[in-house]
């Protein structure tokens, strides 16, 4: 019998395949790595998830339904809705994915579903998976996308050209341009809920995306009769929630809204184009204390609504702040003539010149008029509070910029020192930048502390105006002329708030420093001036922190007296004024109207 | 860069020399793309495949280009040798696009033809077998292209599967919270109703 060696080696041939990958099936089992971007179940971020239901919208399939979701409630920039998955009809394309602007959405390695159930196919990711957040796989970013992140860029005048003279800085969007950013709007409305008159933003925006400028207008001035306003100064709070901006630039709103407006180049435009209905006179009659926004606008509604509208103006123009406190660079005089000019066209009656209180009395308005809306606005300065405050050379800018806006002289040399950190501030600063002047703006708190515009801040600063943050102003220095020369000031240092509030400046003892100055302008707020109230309305009617308290249609402790504007919210803006008016028309209305029942 | 792409560039020559009306580009390392004449895919085919050793075809893709009225086809093919993908691009006319199959190259490329057929309407000429491929009685558009509104055959074709009832409309839910009244003249720009 030959010795076969073969035979006691073969067992050991196995030993050929050791530290080879194994073709067999492991034990324990461990699951396949899926390829990069494999496409499983969805998974859903619920914190980063802002319920705007794009993920729905596009499903080609109709498999994705927005539900509520117990726990999850609705906040401003979140309609508290989340997507569900019908997986019996989802195909995984993941388009629902790519065009999630938050990213919240993805899609999952996981691609085994097991259940008892043969028809439990609704699936609502990140509720029914939380451990998904792991195990993403198919994610959307912001480079590679479906949506534009970025916006198209709004074309200015350069910041050394600015200065020379008054003309807008914004040059607004040609045809093209605002084409190609309303595009960009996912159309989900959340920023409609910001808007304090609720505007129908992503309706309007997407007329223009289809060329039909007309109809984006009459969406405008559905509940906006100050559109190009808006268009050109809006404090655009729906642009701080816009989905877009979770992770890009959010959509030019203010600027496509603007873009719109100027559409139709005069009064006679807009009237053909807004054809609104006015009804025939109702024979009820309204007067309305002020033509700034909130009282324009209760004025424009309730006059296409057949009543008679009654506006009394103490200056020569109507407009308000939006004529006398923004300067011209900003929102220029021809665009605020042809609003107010269209308003008169459709019947909106105001009378120059006509101060309350003095040429006639309140009470002479409620004979007159079964109800009365004031919407006086804050024009009363409030004084900085340092020595020497009444001397030459020291002016309030609520009071310079109507000058100015008013075409008058005001003589402010050629070294201004700006006290305050707000919008107005920034207007008076870059205002005395144009008249020639080198500015300085003296801010108590940090840049970021500053309650203006950041667009203003950094136009300001392209236009050459100064901006000294953390700088207590101590007094204001006078020769013996009693002209201010100089005025004098500390730095402070941020301390924290030991009630939790923002950091509040310390003065640093003895860093103090004077500038040497030909006029200091004073912008740290303003107030009312109630004085044409008289006592006995004013003890039926309530005032807090110097704002008339009204109710949800705008009606105060006086049944026949609305109000509006800055004197009843603490916005202080043209959208919110406008607002109030817009709600004021219908507080006005079932007023009259039930009391005639 | 240049000495890197030296094989991508021989390949660029010599089709150039060969195909005078082709447009030729180098995209990448490894990746020729050739944007040719519909007439001339045969012979470019033929001779990538027989010449240049472009033995490989790697897939078939197909561009509704339904603004320029067109449909583009994209013939991946590969070398083994080399491993450069040739991408041939030809645009036919989205009314009546035709071309003679290229099955005598390629015998596998008989289903990649009947796909896009059946999905694209692109006809084949000699396929001999552009039946029903995984669609079944199939009328109108073809579902790939452009024009086929895939949610109007989605919700024409299918139920709702019970329980999705409770499903709520975007835009309403905002305007409930905030008592937004929108008109009936901007309701046809809302893109976030539920129909």
């Amino acid at each position: 019998m030959a010795f076969d060696i073969k035979g006691i080696l073969s067992p050991f041939k196995a030993l050929n395949q050791m530290g080879k990958h194994p073709h067999t099936v492991k034990f324990p089992y461990e699951e396949k790595v899926t390829a990069p971007r494999y496409r499983g179940l969805h998974f859903n971020d619920l914190e980063e998830c802002i319920g705007c239901g794009t993920c729905s919208t596009i499903c080609q399939n109709k498999a994705i339904d927005m539900i509520n979701i117990e726990g999850i409630d609705p906040s401003s920039g979140d309609t508290g809705l989340r997507p569900r998955v019908d997986n019996g009809r989802c195909c995984w394309c993941a388009l629902c994915v790519e065009v999630c602007p938050t990213g919240s959405l993805s899609l999952t390695t996981d691609y085994i579903y097991v259940t008892e159930d043969a028809d439990s196919f609704l699936w609502t990711p990140g509720v029914d998976n939380p451990e998904g957040k792991e195990k993403k796989s198919f994610v959307s970013d912001s480079e590679h996308s479906l949506l534009e992140y970025a916006r198209v860029p709004m074309r200015e005048l350069e910041g050394s050209e600015r200065v020379k003279s008054f003309a807008e800085v914004v040059l607004g969007y040609s045809e093209e341009e605002a084409r190609k950013e309303a595009e960009r709007c996912i159309g989900c409305g959340i920023c409609t809920d910001n808007c304090p008159v609720h505007m129908h933003i992503p309706e309007y925006i997407n007329a223009i995306a289809h060329g039909n400028d007309e109809d984006a207008i009459r969406i405008i001035y559905d509940n906006n009769p100050l559109g190009e306003t808006c268009g050109k100064v809006c404090t655009r709070r729906c642009e701080e929630i816009c989905a877009i901006s979770k992770r890009g630039e959010p959509v030019a709103i203010r600027w496509l809204k603007r873009y719109a407006t100027e559409r139709a180049a005069n009064e006679e435009m807009v009237k053909e184009i807004v054809n609104p209905t006015i009804l025939p006179p109702n024979g009820h009659s309204v007067g309305i204390i002020g033509a700034g926004p909130s009282g324009l606008t209760a004025a424009y509604y309730l006059a296409m609504r057949g009543f008679n509208v009654e506006i009394y103006e103490s200056k020569a123009h109507a407009g308000g702040m939006i004529m006398y406190g923004i300067p011209k660079y900003r929102l220029p005089l021809d665009s605020i003539d042809k609003q107010i000019e269209y308003m008169e066209s459709i019947g909106v009656k105001i009378h120059y010149n006509t101060m309350v209180g003095k040429d006639v009395t309140l009470e002479e308005l409620h004979q007159k008029h079964e109800a009365v809306f004031v919407g006086i606005g804050f024009e009363k300065p409030y004084s900085i509070g340092l020595t020497n405050e009444e001397a030459e050379g020291s002016i309030q800018a609520v009071n310079f910029l109507r000058a100015i806006n008013s075409d008058k002289h005001v003589e402010i040399g050629d070294k201004v020192v700006v006290i305050g950190g707000g919008n107005v501030a920034i207007d008076a600063a870059r205002v005395s930048r144009r008249l020639g002047a080198d500015v300085t703006i003296l801010y108590r708190r940090r840049v970021q502390d500053m309650p203006a515009d950041w667009e203003e801040i950094e136009g300001a600063e392209d236009e050459g105006v100064h901006i000294k943050p953390q700088a207590i102003p101590l007094e204001l220095i006078t020769n013996e002329n009693g002209r201010v020369v100089a005025i004098k000031y500390a730095n402070a240092e941020m301390v924290p708030d030991p009630k939790g509030g923002r950091p509040r400046p310390k003065i640093i003892e003895g860093d103090e420093h004077i500038i040497e100055t030909t006029a200091v302008i004073g912008a740290i707020g303003q107030e009312a001036d109630y004085s044409f109230i008289s006592e006995k309305i004013k003890s039926q009617i309530e005032i807090k922190r110097g704002r008339i308290v009204v109710n949800e249609s705008q009606q105060t402790g006086v049944e026949w007296l609305f109000a509006g504007g800055d004197i009843a919210n603490n916005r202080a803006d043209a959208i919110s004024a406008i607002a109030d008016g817009f709600r004021a028309t219908k507080g006005i209305e079932k007023f009259i109207l039930n009391k005639e029942n | 860069m240049e000495v890197k792409l030296q094989v991508e560039n021989e390949i660029l020559d010599k089709i150039k020399h060969t195909f005078h009306s082709a447009e030729v580009s180098i995209p990448r390392k490894q990746r020729v793309e050739v944007k040719l004449r519909n007439d001339l895919i045969h012979p470019f085919l033929a001779y990538l495949k027989d010449t240049l050793g472009f033995k490989h075809l790697s897939h078939i893709s197909t561009v509704d280009w339904l603004e320029e009225n067109e449909i583009e086809l994209v013939y991946i093919v590969m070398n083994y040798d080399n491993l450069v993908e040739v991408i041939a691009k030809i645009r036919l006319d989205r009314e009546k696009p035709e071309i003679p199959t290229l099955r005598e190259f390629w015998p596998q490329i008989e289903t990649y033809e009947r796909e896009i057929h059946e999905m694209y309407g692109v006809n084949f000429l000699g396929h001999g077998n552009l039946t029903d491929f995984i669609l079944e009685d199939w009328e109108g558009i073809p579902p790939m292209r452009r024009d086929f509104d895939t949610v109007k055959y989605a919700k024409e074709t299918y139920f709702n599967r019970p329980g999705r009832e409770d499903a709520q409309d975007v835009r309403t839910t905002i305007t409930k919270k905030s008592g937004e009244e929108i008109p009936e003249l901007a309701k046809v720009y809302s893109v976030r109703h539920l129909e």
